[in-house]
């Protein structure tokens, strides 16, 4: 499963993790993008939906702890939304994995399935982040995001409701984002290098 | 003390200060700052520096949050109490608490090791080959994404495609600067695997450069990894009898 040309791409997906996820936390944007490396490598391995959960579980959990070490020491606690990202994009996202590289475009395609696959994406990780954010962070991350549970606690919500609810307000939009970044960025990567990647083991 | 039993002890320390609370803390404060003295004495300061700078922004934002937004704690909220700012900052007092013990920790561990190359602290890991690998290649790929963003910035700033400032026109060509970062990115890791790396044979010396320099607990380890489990047995004890 673990080809030299995997590895390499688990690494570059993992860096690119790291390195988008880094800036957006320190811009402080109401986003996380610390998942298109992930999203990507999905569906770089679309064609073997086990190896792409395999590879993509492993980049997801190594930028996590990179970044958790050198950058956002919050992030680790995070891992099961890799997790659960991971088996989205890999058994769910990669059936579109098609239709985001189509020649000639198929926009309306293309733009659904983003929309369909970026929601479904937020809402199974806002399921699973709300218990990590108001147990370890008493609500408040250290993103944007802060100020919209602070809205929901404001309206009277209950900590836990207004965490689940900020995160399915901002993840849903935060995950489409991502998964058009990671569609725009497969449909752009050569064919030669997808073939590559996708080549089976040698025995 | 050795890389794993720093691991470890970071582990530890960071579950105490997870799973205490209020008082508990304290006994994980101790411990750590035992350890930032015993071991990085000199640097005790630029840890708690860091500590902070990581710190500062999250605790603002849930001052402004709590104390100035909300004005009551989680538990006046949830007992639909009239609720006070004070308690509220109580709250985030106690949260920040938690987070910044953690950040320390995780800090001086860091500071501790800093004087080893990334490559030498990995190698000294008791992990399997292939997640060494698997770091080392990360860290290698973070540097080549770092100089694909340099050189497509100055490609496309050249090219006048993008601008250094902020501007409404890189609102709609700042996509191609991400293509193009992804695309320098992509091609220098397929020269690399089809050229480079086959040629000096990268990937082969990077196992046994690896192998090998996994390091067994020492005696200090040992020593902080139980002052550890005592700062989150003693923090459980002081949960349990005080709350």
């Amino acid at each position: 499963m673990f080809t030299t040309q995997r590895l390499i791409v688990i690494a570059l997906c993992a860096a690119l993790n790291f390195s988008i996820g880094s800036i957006v936390y320190l811009v402080k944007l109401p986003l996380y993008f610390d998942s298109v490396g992930t999203i990507l490598c999905a569906l770089l391995l679309a064609a073997d939906r086990r190896a792409a959960f395999v590879c993509c579980l492993v980049c997801a959990v190594t930028s996590t702890l990179m970044t958790g070490l050198l950058v956002n020491p919050f992030l680790p606690w995070f891992v099961a939304t890799d997790l659960t990202i991971c088996l989205v994009s890999a058994f769910l996202t990669t059936h579109a994995a098609e239709t985001f590289r189509a020649r000639p475009p198929r926009p309306a395609a293309f733009a659904g399935s983003v929309l369909l696959y970026g929601i479904i994406t937020g809402v199974c990780a806002a399921i699973v982040s709300a218990p990590v954010v108001v147990y370890l962070f008493g609500g408040v991350t250290g993103s944007g995001s802060a100020f919209v549970v602070a809205f929901f606690l404001k309206t009277g919500q209950q900590l836990m409701s207004a965490a689940l609810l900020s995160g399915l307000t901002a993840d849903p939009i935060d995950k489409t984002l991502q998964v058009l970044i990671a569609a725009l960025l497969f449909r752009a990567t050569p064919t030669d290098f997808v073939t590559m990647v996708r080549a089976p083991a040698r025995t | 003390m050795t890389p794993n039993g720093a691991v470890l002890f970071a582990a530890v320390a960071i579950l105490g200060a997870m799973v205490s609370g209020g008082r508990g803390l304290a006994a994980g404060y101790a411990v750590a700052a035992l350890f930032a003295l015993t071991q990085i004495a000199p640097r005790t300061g630029a840890c708690l520096r860091r500590a902070a700078i990581v710190m500062a922004p999250l605790a603002a934002f849930m001052l402004i949050i709590w104390v100035g937004v909300v004005g009551k704690s989680p538990q006046e909220i949830a007992s639909n109490a009239e609720g006070t700012r004070s308690a509220a900052l109580f709250y985030v007092a106690t949260v920040a608490a938690r987070l910044f013990l953690i950040v320390f920790v995780l800090q001086a561990v860091l500071l501790r090791f800093d004087h080893d190359t990334p490559f030498a602290f990995v190698r000294a890991l008791r992990v399997p080959a292939g997640a060494k690998r698997m770091m080392i290649l990360t860290l290698s790929l973070i540097e080549t994404l770092r100089n694909a963003v340099d050189r497509a910035y100055t490609a496309l700033v050249a090219a006048g495609i993008v601008t250094r400032g902020l501007s409404l026109k890189n609102l709609r060509t700042g996509w191609i600067l991400v293509q193009t970062v992804w695309l320098t990115a992509i091609t220098t890791v397929t020269a690399r695997m089809r050229d480079k790396w086959p040629v000096e044979d990268t990937l082969a010396l990077l196992d046994p450069a690896l192998d090998g320099g996994e390091r067994r607990l020492s005696p200090p380890d040992w020593l902080w990894l139980g002052l550890a489990v005592a700062a989150l047995a003693l923090g459980q004890y002081l949960v349990w009898a005080h709350g």
